[in-house]
C-alpha cells in the first residue's frame, strides 16, 4: 500500500493511465513513468479490451503500477472512471498509452501547486511529435513542435481547449464537484473535464516542456480522430460538451441567464432558439416566459432550456420579470426577437461585464427596438431595477436605476490577444516580418503567453533578415532557460550565419539530441 | 472574429529533423568534418526523399575531397529531384571550372544566377570563368542585379569596377572604384585599381591627342 502522504516524498499522486491496443507503444509511456524524479505515484493502467498487456505492465516489478484489466471495450471516459473509483492520491495526472513524460513532468506540476493556494490545477508545455509511421510499426521522428503554449484563459478553454491532457495535474477533490467522465462522449473528453474543472478552480500554466505526444502524418489511428471524420456525430459531441453545468457553487465560472422574450412560439422563435444552441460557448440556460399553449409548440431536445409559464396575454415587461424571478445566473442576458444570434454573439458582452468591477453599466447586444433592448448585465442590478419599474420597458427602468447602457469597448472585448495574433500572422504573410516581430513582442508584452510571442519574434527577425542581432537576443534568452527544438534550431543558424560554426554545432548537437531521444 | 485552430496552434515542425541533419552537415563541412557531414546529409536525405538539399551538400562533400565523378552525381540527383536548384547548378558550374570546361562552368553559373541573383559564390564564380574566357557583358548584368540587393558589397563593386576598365568604360569604372572608397577608404586594392584607371585615361587622352 503506498502511503498518501510522505514526508519525504511529497504528495501522493494518482497517474491514470488508459489503453486500448497500442501494447508496442505502452511499454515506453510506463518506461517514462517509472523514471519520475517524484517517485510517490500509484498508475492505473486500463486495460480498455484491447490486446493483453498486464504481462507488459507486470514485467516492470513496481509495486506503483496496478493493472486493471477489463474484456469489454467501453471507452476512454469508461476507463479514467474506472481507475478514479481506485485513486486515492492528493493530485490526479494522466498518461496515453503513445504518450511520454520527461522524467521531470510530475515533480514540475506538483512542486508549482504545492507552492500556491490559487490554482489547484497546472500544465505545462509538451512537443508534438510530428512522426512518420514505418512499415514495422516504428516511428521515425520528424519534428517536435510546442504546437499550444497558451496561458490559461477560461473564456477561451470554454471556446477551444488549450490544456492537453497529459500536461495535466489536478486535486482530486476538485471531481466531487466537476462530477466523473462524460460515458457518451466519444470525442473531446479530455476538454470536457478541462472545461469543467474551469468552473472551480484557475490554472497555472508552467511554460515548461515535461514531455511529448504523438501526431503521426496522415491518416491517424487515433479513437478520437477517426470520430471527428463524421461531421454532424461531433457537433453534437461539442454541443453536449458547451451545455454540461456541474452542479453550483461554481466559484470561478460566471453563469449567465438568457431570457429570451419572443411574442409567440413561432418558426422564427424556433430558429433563434437553434442558433443560441449552435453558437453560445458560454455557460447558460434559457429561460422561455410564454404561455403553456406557446410553448408547449416548441419541439425541442435542447438542454438547459427552462419554461417559464404566464399567462395568455402577459406583457412583455412581465414575461421578463417572471423569467427574471426565476434566473439563477450571475448574469443577464435579455434577447429580444430582433437579435441575430452567431459566433460570438453574446460572449462579447458578457465578458465586458464580468470585467465592470461597478456593474452599473448594462451592454447592448443589438440596437434598440420599442424601448426594449437586447443586453447583458448583472442579474441583481437588474433585478433591483426591476423591482423599482416592474411595468416599464427595459430601456427605462435601467436608467431610472441609473444603469448606463453602451456597446463594450474595444478595449473590453474577449480573445484581444488572438486578434493581435492573427494580424501579426497577416503581417508575416504579407512578408512585413519587421513589423510583424515587434507586434509579437507587443502582443507578449500586453497579453501575457511570453515565451510563446517571444519565440515568434525571434522566428520574424529572423526571416528579416536585418535584424539577427535582436533574433540571437531573444534566442538566447529562450535557450538559457526554457530550450525547445525550435528555439535552439534558430539559434544555430543565426550563429551559423555569422560564421560561428562551432558554436553552431553545439546547439545543433543539442537539438539533434533532442530529436533522437527522450530526455 | 472567426475563430480557428490556426490562430493558435502551431502545426509547422514537419521538416524540422530534416532542417537539423542538413544544417549539421553544413557546420560539418564548413568545419572541415567531411565524413560527419557526409552521413549527417545522408540521414536528412533518408528523412526528406524529395529534397535536393542534402544532395547538394553531399556533392560539396565530395568536391572537397576530390571526389568530381561523385560530386557530379549528387548535383545532378539534386537537379532530379528540383530543375530549380540553384546550389546545385552552381556546384556543377564549380566542377567544370576546376575541370578548365569554362564554357560549360559559364553555362550552369548563368543557370545558377537565373534562378537565384542573390548567390555570391556563383557570381565570383561566373566572374572568374568569364575572365578566363574574355566574355563580360553577361557578367556585368549579374553583378549589378546583385549590387541593387547588396549596394556596399566592397568585394562584388571590385570585381564590376575591374571588368568595366577591362572593357574600357573607364568614367563606370571610376565610379565603382569611388564607392568602395567611400565605404573603405584605405582599400588599398581599389587605390591601386583607380590609379591603373587614371592612367588608362590619360593615355586614351593622349592618343586621342595624337590622333
Amino acid at each position: 500500500m503506498i502511503a498518501p502522504y510522505d514526508t519525504k516524498c511529497g504528495p501522493l499522486v494518482s497517474v491514470l493511465v488508459p489503453t486500448f491496443n497500442r501494447r508496442r507503444y505502452l511499454r515506453e509511456a510506463l518506461e517514462s513513468l517509472v523514471r519520475q524524479t517524484h517517485a510517490h505515484f500509484e498508475a492505473f493502467v486500463v486495460n480498455d479490451g484491447g490486446e493483453p498487456v498486464a504481462d507488459l505492465v507486470a514485467s516492470f516489478n513496481d509495486p506503483r503500477l496496478v493493472m486493471l484489466d477489463r474484456r469489454e471495450n467501453r471507452g476512454k471516459a469508461a476507463s479514467l472512471n474506472e481507475a478514479l473509483q481506485h485513486a486515492r492520491g492528493k493530485y490526479v495526472a494522466y498518461l496515453d498509452d503513445d504518450d511520454r513524460y520527461y522524467p521531470r513532468h510530475l515533480a514540475a506540476l506538483i512542486e508549482a501547486l504545492e507552492s500556491q493556494d490559487n490554482c489547484q490545477a497546472a500544465y505545462t508545455d509538451l512537443y508534438k511529435v510530428h512522426c512518420r509511421i514505418e512499415p514495422d510499426g516504428s516511428r521515425q521522428v520528424l519534428g517536435k513542435v510546442v504546437n499550444i503554449s497558451r496561458d490559461f484563459d477560461r473564456f477561451f478553454l470554454c471556446h477551444f481547449n488549450h490544456v492537453l491532457h497529459v500536461s495535466l495535474a489536478h486535486r482530486r477533490d476538485l471531481l466531487a464537484r466537476t462530477g466523473l467522465y462524460n460515458e457518451n462522449l466519444r470525442v473531446l473528453i479530455d476538454w470536457d473535464m478541462t472545461r469543467r474543472l474551469a468552473f472551480f478552480t484557475d490554472f497555472l500554466h508552467l511554460p515548461e516542456v515535461t514531455g511529448e505526444f504523438y501526431g503521426p502524418e496522415g491518416a491517424c489511428d487515433r479513437i478520437s480522430y477517426r470520430m471527428r471524420l463524421d461531421k454532424v456525430e461531433y457537433l453534437k459531441q461539442v454541443l453536449t460538451i458547451r451545455t454540461a453545468r456541474p452542479a453550483k457553487p461554481w466559484p470561478k465560472m460566471p453563469d449567465l441567464s438568457l431570457i429570451y422574450l419572443p411574442d409567440t412560439m413561432d418558426a422564427a422563435a424556433g430558429e433563434t432558439l437553434r442558433h443560441i444552441w449552435l453558437w453560445t460557448f458560454m455557460p447558460y440556460e434559457v429561460y422561455l416566459p410564454l404561455p403553456p399553449r406557446q410553448i408547449s409548440r416548441l419541439d425541442t431536445d435542447m438542454p438547459a432550456l427552462v419554461p417559464v409559464h404566464v399567462p395568455d396575454g402577459t406583457t412583455r415587461a412581465a414575461r421578463l420579470n417572471a423569467a427574471l424571478a426565476r434566473a439563477t445566473g450571475d448574469y443577464v442576458a435579455v434577447v429580444t426577437p430582433s437579435v441575430r444570434v452567431q459566433e460570438m454573439w453574446v460572449e462579447k458582452a458578457l465578458y465586458a461585464a464580468t470585467r465592470d468591477a461597478e456593474g452599473k453599466t448594462a451592454y447592448a447586444l443589438a440596437p434598440a427596438e420599442d424601448g426594449w433592448t437586447a443586453l447583458v448585465v448583472r442579474r441583481d442590478i437588474l433585478a433591483s431595477a426591476r423591482a423599482a419599474r416592474p411595468n416599464a420597458g427595459l430601456r427605462e427602468s435601467l436608467e431610472a436605476a441609473g444603469i448606463s447602457l453602451r456597446g463594450p469597448d474595444p478595449t473590453q472585448l474577449p480573445f484581444q490577444f488572438d486578434e493581435l495574433l492573427l494580424n501579426a500572422q497577416a503581417l508575416e504573410a504579407e512578408g512585413a516580418w519587421l513589423l510583424a516581430a515587434r507586434s509579437y513582442a507587443e502582443i507578449g508584452r500586453r497579453y501575457g503567453n511570453q515565451r510563446w510571442m517571444r519565440e515568434r519574434a525571434a522566428a520574424a527577425y529572423f526571416h528579416d533578415g536585418a535584424h539577427n542581432e535582436e533574433a540571437l537576443s531573444i534566442c538566447r534568452e529562450l535557450n538559457a532557460t526554457q530550450p525547445t527544438v525550435s528555439t535552439v534550431l534558430l539559434e544555430a543558424k543565426l550563429l551559423k550565419g555569422a560564421g560561428k560554426f562551432d558554436e553552431a554545432l553545439a546547439l545543433l548537437n543539442q537539438a539533434e539530441a533532442i530529436l533522437s531521444s527522450e530526455r | 472574429m472567426e475563430l480557428t485552430t490556426e490562430g493558435f496552434v502551431v502545426e509547422e515542425g514537419m521538416d524540422q529533423h530534416y532542417d537539423v541533419l542538413k544544417e549539421l552537415g553544413d557546420c560539418h563541412t564548413m568545419l572541415g568534418n567531411f565524413d560527419r557531414a557526409r552521413q549527417c546529409y545522408e540521414e536528412a536525405a533518408l528523412l526528406a526523399k524529395d529534397r535536393p538539399g542534402p544532395h547538394v551538400g553531399r556533392g560539396v562533400v565530395a568536391m572537397q575531397t576530390g571526389c568530381h565523378d561523385e560530386a557530379e552525381r549528387a548535383f545532378n540527383e539534386a537537379l532530379r529531384l528540383d530543375d530549380n536548384c540553384a546550389e546545385a547548378y552552381g556546384g556543377l558550374a564549380m566542377l567544370y571550372q576546376q575541370r578548365a570546361e569554362y564554357p560549360k562552368a559559364f553555362d550552369y553559373y548563368l543557370k545558377s544566377l537565373d534562378r537565384n541573383t542573390d548567390n555570391l559564390v556563383a557570381l565570383l564564380g561566373l566572374f572568374q570563368t568569364a575572365c578566363q574566357m574574355g566574355s563580360f557583358a553577361k557578367v556585368i548584368h549579374y553583378l549589378n542585379v546583385y549590387l541593387e540587393r547588396h549596394p556596399g558589397d566592397v568585394s562584388v563593386l571590385f570585381c564590376l569596377a575591374t571588368l568595366y576598365s577591362h572593357d574600357g568604360r573607364l568614367d563606370e569604372a571610376t565610379e565603382a572604384i569611388q564607392t568602395i572608397l567611400t565605404l573603405d577608404a584605405s582599400n588599398a586594392e581599389a587605390v591601386q585599381l583607380l590609379k591603373e584607371v587614371e592612367r588608362k585615361r590619360a593615355q586614351a587622352s593622349s592618343e586621342a591627342a595624337s590622333r
